[in-house]
């Protein structure tokens, strides 16, 4: 049918065209194109740095969320598991802002530079850890009793069940977990700026200290379009590492 | 025969709940090839003393033999790949495509690709689901009792000589359970494993079991065949746990074969009517039944149909529909009887050679045993 092309082909490109003329329409009516293009050897940089910030501490955030998650589904800790799970959820209601001043005021007192690249990247790294942990802890949980037991059963080992059987089960509710945090730290690495960890940031504040609506436009959109990349990417590449047996309807037919 | 499994004094006392025992001083050995039903009430120890074979529960003080070794000093790991398990709820990887779940074990003993996809493929045609078709299927896409075919499919994956079904049939609803029931007695008949099948349902237990083994607040009530639970409870508790209906229980247990009369009134169809009526009155019978040179049931002819005009028995025969396999179950024999005018069915075998007459006297004869 003709018209449910023309419609697919309208819900597809529509948010991609729209998007793209309100970028080309904000780049020149506040001039944050002529101020790009004259320091893009800068520019470059910035966009470097707040990636480099992004995916480094996303990173950190999977390697520790996954492995602390799977942890408290572990034997002996079915006590600890809760209390974890409680003091991660009240960590996650600190505001951006206030993780970002945390570092800067916390490091020191540890030994450590509140300024900078690090410290920026321990924020981060603290305040996007935790969905990933709260939906590793749930998807695995949430693995069937049964399968479970038919996997003991049938003389699987601890290791083989949690490789093979819950891990692979849980991905769909572990990678939701990954997209909030990566969603939660693009949103938040603009600020680390203020504590020396570079980034667009940088022209995102200096735009509004000077009342520059092209710096800060030149700043802020990329740092949309970034958030809007990563987002579309996890989404693919849940696709593709979930296993159809448990993939939603939507994702198989689209 | 020779012993496959043997509980010894086996108990299990739950920690946390030691004011009761679970399982309760069970012993009895299984021998290799039949299926042993564990059946009684709910809460009565089935699912218990089944998971301590394969030690999910560890017990508390006796002893299990695996194929004549001691259980708990075998590693779990290589004892649990060579038992099959079969539980209520299936438990199939959703994550895993069908045949991936069926590979399961004969990938963890690390046979060959080769090997693996040649069972997987055998195994999907034994429970009667097309290779092609359910192979790269995911669980979710497959019905209740497709599911617990393909559970059944995975138990046997690696071979294993002995397998454990928790009520496998329970939650499919009655008349798939049946055709599941009667399948899986069918690939019995070929692969010979030695089994221990917890059901709470008597039905079920008499209908798979070799061996019964009734089992009562943890403790053994009574171990016997189910012709012998039928006929000899051992209390008032099994009279009851196996129902009012005893006897019709036996008649679906009893084949047509262990009641009926062995020496037919028969007659060949090229005799002459004279020698058939010389049969008759010799005889002292109604009814002769007809066969052709094989041996197989043409029908049957009264003095009635011989004192018509005719040369040969095969001008006057009567066609009819009073037979049955000697191999199904009594209830239909004398379902069969009932349907009848005759008084009587013909047994006949799988060629429709027959084999024998089966009488409501023959039957009430074999019950009174
Ligand atoms: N993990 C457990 N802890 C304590 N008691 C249990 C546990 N599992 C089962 N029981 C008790 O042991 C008895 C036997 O249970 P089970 O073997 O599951 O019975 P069945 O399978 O015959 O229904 C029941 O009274 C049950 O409540
Ligand atoms: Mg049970």
């Amino acid at each position: 049918m003709p018209t449910t092309i023309i419609s697919s082909l309208l819900k597809r490109f529509l948010p991609l065209a729209i998007t793209v003329a309100v970028v080309v329409w904000l780049y020149h009516h506040y001039g944050a194109l002529t101020y790009t293009i004259e320091n893009t050897k800068e520019f470059m940089r910035f966009v470097a740095e707040h990636i480099f910030l992004v995916v480094v501490s996303l990173a950190a955030s999977v390697i520790v969320g996954v492995s602390l998650g799977t942890i408290m589904t572990r034997k002996g800790f079915e006590k600890t598991g809760p209390a974890i799970m409680a003091l991660v959820n009240i960590w996650q209601s600190v505001p951006s802002l206030g993780v970002i001043a945390l570092a800067y005021g916390f490091l020191p007192l540890l030994g450590l530079s509140g300024i900078g690249v690090l410290p920026a990247l321990i924020a981060l790294f603290f305040h996007a850890v935790a969905p990933i942990v709260r939906n590793t802890y749930a998807g695995i949980e949430a693995v069937s009793a049964d399968v479970i037991e038919s996997a003991t059963g049938m003389g699987m080992t601890e290791r083989q069940i949690l490789m093979r059987i819950e891990l692979p089960n849980a991905l769909p509710v572990i990678m939701g977990g990954v997209r909030t945090s990566s969603a939660i730290i693009v949103g938040t690495a603009p600020l680390a700026f203020l504590i020396g960890g570079g980034g667009l940031g940088f022209l995102i504040f200096t735009g509004i200290a000077l009342m520059d609506m092209g710096i800060l436009i030149s700043g802020a959109v990329p740092v949309a379009l970034i958030a809007m990349i990563f987002d579309n990417l996890f989404g693919k590449l849940e696709k593709i590492v979930v296993s159809k047996g448990i993939q939603a309807e939507e994702y198989q037919t689209a | 025969m020779s012993v496959m499994l043997s509980f010894q004094e086996v108990t299990k006392i739950y920690p946390g709940a030691e004011h009761f025992k679970a399982v309760d001083s069970l012993t009895f050995d299984l021998n290799e090839g039949e299926i042993c039903t564990l059946v009684g009430p709910s809460g009565c120890g089935k699912t218990t003393a089944m998971k301590m074979i394969n030690r999910l529960i560890s017990m508390t003080s006796g002893k299990i033999l695996v194929d004549g070794q001691n259980a708990d000093r075998m590693d779990t790991i290589e004892l649990r790949r060579s038992i099959g398990y079969v539980i209520q709820n299936i438990g199939l990887f959703p994550n895993m495509t069908i045949a991936e779940n069926i590979a399961i074990v004969p990938r963890l003993k690390g046979w060959d690709a080769g090997k693996i996809s040649e069972k997987v493929e055998s195994l999907l045609e034994m429970v009667n689901l097309p290779a092609e078709e359910f192979m790269n299927r995911y669980p979710k896409e497959l019905s209740g009792g497709q599911q617990q075919r393909i559970g059944v499919a995975r138990g046997m994956a690696a071979d294993p000589p002995i397998m454990l079904m928790d009520e496998p049939f329970g939650a499919i609803d009655p008349i798939n359970r049946e055709h599941l029931q009667n399948e899986f007695l069918r690939i019995q008949e070929k692969v010979r494993k030695t089994i221990v099948f917890v059901t709470h349902d008597i039905d079920e237990a008499i209908k798979m079991g070799d061996k019964i083994c009734l089992l009562r607040n943890g403790k053994l009530v009574q171990f016997d065949n189910p012709e012998k639970l039928l006929t000899e409870p051992a209390n008032d508790f099994v009279r009851d746990f196996v129902g009012g209906d005893r006897t019709l229980k036996r008649l679906n247990l009893l084949k047509v074969k262990n009641a009926m009369q062995t020496d037919p009134p028969l007659i060949r169809a090229l005799e002459s009517l004279q020698t058939a009526k010389g049969k008759l009155s010799e005889l002292k019978t109604d009814h002769l039944i007809v066969v052709d040179e094989n041996g197989r049931l043409l029908g049957t002819v009264d003095p009635a149909a011989l004192g018509k005009t005719g040369d040969k028995v095969a001008e006057v025969v009567q066609a009819t529909q009073a037979h049955i396999q000697a191999s199904a179950s009594l209830k239909d024999g004398l379902s069969e009887i009932f349907s009848h005018d005759l008084g009587f069915v013909i047994a006949v075998d799988d060629a429709q050679k027959v084999v024998g007459t089966l009488t409501e006297k023959d039957i009430k004869a074999l019950l009174r045993k």
